[in-house]
């Protein structure tokens, strides 16, 4: 019994034994292909059977307020040819035509047998058939095996289509996301552009909102049949998923910057500025609604425009204000209590304060019955110096940060200035301290100019400044910049001071030039120098012109600014432009027009 | 031996149970049944019937990719189409294609608003009329997509900018126009509301 039962034992320990180890040595073997070498081995397998495709994450649209498509993106196609290819197929119909002998391939031979395939395509693409011919010639002079030479870049679909349809076997197609903005120049400056090749954007909204636009481009890969390339089910391996950019939504209404933008380019040929910008912002809301900058960029042809015109002077170009700085210190003086609309003083044509400065009008006058109202009426240093010494300079100052000045605007625009506020009114000489009551010894920008109308109009409440609606991802989620005002003067301060823009627009020299029918509207006019990058003044003057309508009730504050205009230097070369960009906002909005009429405020004593 | 089980069970249990350790092994060939004929059709036949599912599945799949595959061809193709279109139409909506047409038929924008108070009859505003810039509007605010693209003056009669037959948009425009100016609304019996609530 004991020697039966025991070599069974024996047997089947012996193959337990083998099979423990055979066992043992393929999962050590599983282990090593599934988990050690897993990673690599797929990869090599991948790469083996099948090639990465590039899935491409289209960048976002830029719409306006009304959802009109200003930037979008579209697929064109790079043309590319072999030569290499081009030259085997001559040389393979050459062989079947001799087979016993080994063949080759002169170059007249070459172009006498492409030229045919060569003068089709060449006019699809822009070229002459020739041309396509002496493409591929060089390239092979240059090198025998060259294998991809571009014909045309950033064709479109009709162009592809019709390349396609020759089904020449040396041309291919690359796709080639492009960008084409539909209303051309039409809020070109704000837009911004990217750069024709690669994509990177370069100026603009293109550039300061890349986050949200930019797409990020996928990458799959997929077994594919031999004989057709049809994907194999189940085979798709996504290495990284393609994410399309967010919908940008700006609060520019495209049909009223398209007027405005003709409407200023009109003016700017006919006085022959060098450039112009008009502001036109929401009251209530602090939005804008259209910026025009001529000149303008067409985005879709950047290099037609000046490199320097290619941005928004709006936010750029930081400019002395002038006059129509008056209503700010105005708004301030009034703020502190200091003065009323109709307090009166004596200006003289020259003004000598104690502290040594010494303050001209524009032209001699003699002295002068003012109130307040009329020092903004006869747009007057010297009054304007007597009333705003009656606050202090740090006052004036701290209002003037209230207003937005001396740094960006909520918008943060490439490039945006600050504006210099002089330094601090510790820094300021005593000629400063009395200039910067009447716009000179600082700069602000345009917009900033249109934000402080904004606060006068909307009972001295601040708004931030909006360009940008919110961004909308693919996803659907919608970013929105905030919407708190801040308030800055009195709400009497305020509307006093409004009263008495109306006063200027209705009294002041302009008044037949600017006039709206059956609106009250109150406006100021400026006349200023320009620093230059080197920080001397350029020639000329920017003579502006800021207000809003209807002021019983301010809905909408324009502010238009030209630059040099030579052959008419002064605001009146900007009251028309403001005149009729007024008109069309409060005729597009259907504003209801003004009952009464302004209310009067004596101007002289 | 004993003292194992006497942990759980009583001892005297299992005592009898003793002498079974004992009995012979049973002879071979006694406790197999016999395999049946039927079993081994059933088993061959179950895997048969697997083995022509997952065919039929696995061609049905194969089908379906050759199906997605010309959808997909089929959309690349519509897709792009859509593009084109699309730009086309982008294209004639720009402003300043519309305004070149406009100037083209010879209208002026009016920059002079006069409004018209239905309430009382009130006009605000001096009524006059256009008087537009004889310049060109097109270099103002240019775009490069619409050069080429043909105003709606210098198309044949009918035909819209992609070349199709539009049922003489332009014609019926121009007939139209001196029959509306013949015909003015009534007036006298107050002023003309429409009747909407």
């Amino acid at each position: 019994m004991n020697r039966t039962s025991r070599h069974p034992m024996r047997r089947i320990l012996a193959s337990a034994v083998v099979l423990v180890v055979l066992v043992g040595v393929f999962v050590v073997k599983l282990v090593d292909i599934q988990v050690v070498r897993a990673q690599a081995l797929n990869a090599k397998s991948q790469d083996a059977r099948s090639q990465p495709v590039k899935v491409w994450g289209a960048r976002g649209d830029i719409v306006d307020a009304n959802g009109t498509v200003l930037a979008d993106s579209v697929m064109r196609y790079d043309i590319v040819i072999s030569p290499k290819q081009a030259e085997l197929a001559v040389l393979e119909r050459k062989q079947a035509k001799h087979p016993k002998q080994k063949v080759e391939v002169t170059t007249e031979e070459l172009v006498a047998e492409i030229a045919p395939a060569a003068a089709e395509l060449g006019p699809v693409v822009g070229l002459t058939g020739d041309q396509v011919v002496g493409v591929i010639t060089s390239k092979l002079a240059e090198d025998p095996d060259s294998d991809y030479a571009f014909l045309a870049k950033q064709v479109d679909t009709t162009a592809y289509e019709a390349v396609k349809a020759l089904d020449i076997a040396w041309v291919y197609a690359e796709k080639h996301p492009s960008r084409t903005y539909p209303n051309g120049a039409v809020g070109g400056n704000l837009l911004g552009f990217l750069q024709a090749d690669d994509g990177t954007p370069l100026a603009g909204l293109e550039l300061a909102e890349d986050q949200c636009l930019a797409g990020t481009d996928g990458e799959v890969s997929y077994l594919h049949s031999a004989a057709d390339w049809v994907p194999i089910p189940g085979s798709e391996v996504v290495h990284k998923q393609a994410k399309d950019g967010g919908t940008l939504k700006l609060t520019i209404d495209a049909d009223l910057q398209y007027y405005v933008q003709r409407v200023a380019e009109e003016q700017r040929r006919a006085v022959g500025a060098d450039w112009a910008t008009v502001t036109v912002m929401e009251v209530k809301t602090g939005r804008l609604l259209a910026i025009a900058d001529v000149p303008t960029v067409d985005p879709n042809d950047p290099s037609a425009t000046d490199a320097e015109d290619r941005g928004s002077r709006a936010f750029t170009a930081p400019f002395e204000p002038g006059s129509t700085f008056k209503a700010l210190t105005a708004a301030s003086v009034l703020d502190a209590g200091k003065a009323t609309p109709v307090d009166q003083i004596i200006a003289p044509y020259r003004y000598l304060p104690p502290n040594g400065a010494n303050i001209n009008d524009s032209s001699y006058h003699d002295d002068e019955r003012l109130t307040l109202t009329g020092v903004l009426v006869d747009s007057s240093n010297t009054g304007m110096s007597m009333f705003g010494e009656r606050i202090s300079d740090r006052q004036r100052y701290d209002d003037m940060l209230d207003f937005g000045l001396g740094e960006q605007t909520e918008v943060g625009f490439p490039e945006e200035a600050a504006g210099d506020l002089h330094g601090d009114p510790d820094d300021w000489d005593n000629q400063t301290k009395y200039a910067t009551m009447f716009g000179q010894g600082l700069t602000t920008t345009a917009v900033q100019i249109a934000s402080v109308y904004q606060t006068l109009a909307n009972g001295g409440v601040r708004m931030p400044v909006t360009l940008v609606d919110g961004c909308t991802t693919a996803d659907g989620e919608t970013t929105s910049p905030p919407a708190q005002g801040t308030r800055v003067v009195s709400e009497q301060a305020a509307d006093d001071t409004s009263a008495m823009l109306e006063r200027v627009y209705a009294e002041g020299w302009l008044a037949d030039q600017w006039e709206i029918p059956g609106y009250r509207v109150a406006a100021k006019t400026g006349t200023a120098q320009v620093a230059g990058p080197d920080g001397q003044y350029l020639p000329g003057y920017l003579v502006s012109v800021s207000g809003f309508a209807p002021a019983d009730d301010p809905e909408f504050v324009v502010s238009v600014s030209f630059q040099n205009a030579v052959k008419m230097n002064s605001s009146a070369a900007s009251a028309p432009v403001f005149q009729e960009v007024m008109s069309q906002v409060l005729k597009k909005y259907r504003t209801v027009p003004s009952g009464a009429p302004a209310p009067d405020l004596p101007a002289i004593w | 031996m004993s003292a194992v089980p006497a942990q759980s069970l009583p001892a005297p249990r299992r005592a009898p149970e003793r002498p079974r350790w004992l009995r012979p092994a049973p002879e071979p060939g006694n406790g197999r049944a016999k395999p049946r004929l039927a079993y081994a059709i059933i088993a061959v036949a179950g895997v048969a019937v697997i083995v022509v599912a997952q065919l039929l599945l696995s061609i049905a799949i194969t089908q379906g990719a050759y199906d997605i595959d010309h959808a997909t061809m089929q959309q690349t193709t519509l897709d792009r189409q859509e593009q084109q279109l699309r730009e086309d139409l982008d294209r004639v909506e720009s402003p300043q294609y519309l305004a070149a047409n406009a100037e083209a038929l010879g209208m002026v924008p009016n920059s002079n608003p006069v409004l018209l108070r239905l309430s009382d009859g009130t006009v605000s505003g001096d009524p006059s009329a256009a008087t537009g810039g004889a310049a060109a509007s097109a270099p103002l605010v240019p775009n490069a997509l619409i050069d080429g693209v043909p105003l709606v003056t210098e198309q044949p009669a009918g035909e819209t900018p992609k070349g199709e037959t539009a049922a003489g948009a332009v014609d019926e425009a121009g007939a139209e126009a001196p029959v509306e100016a013949q015909a003015p609304p009534p007036a006298g019996d107050g002023l003309p509301t429409p009747a909407t609530h």
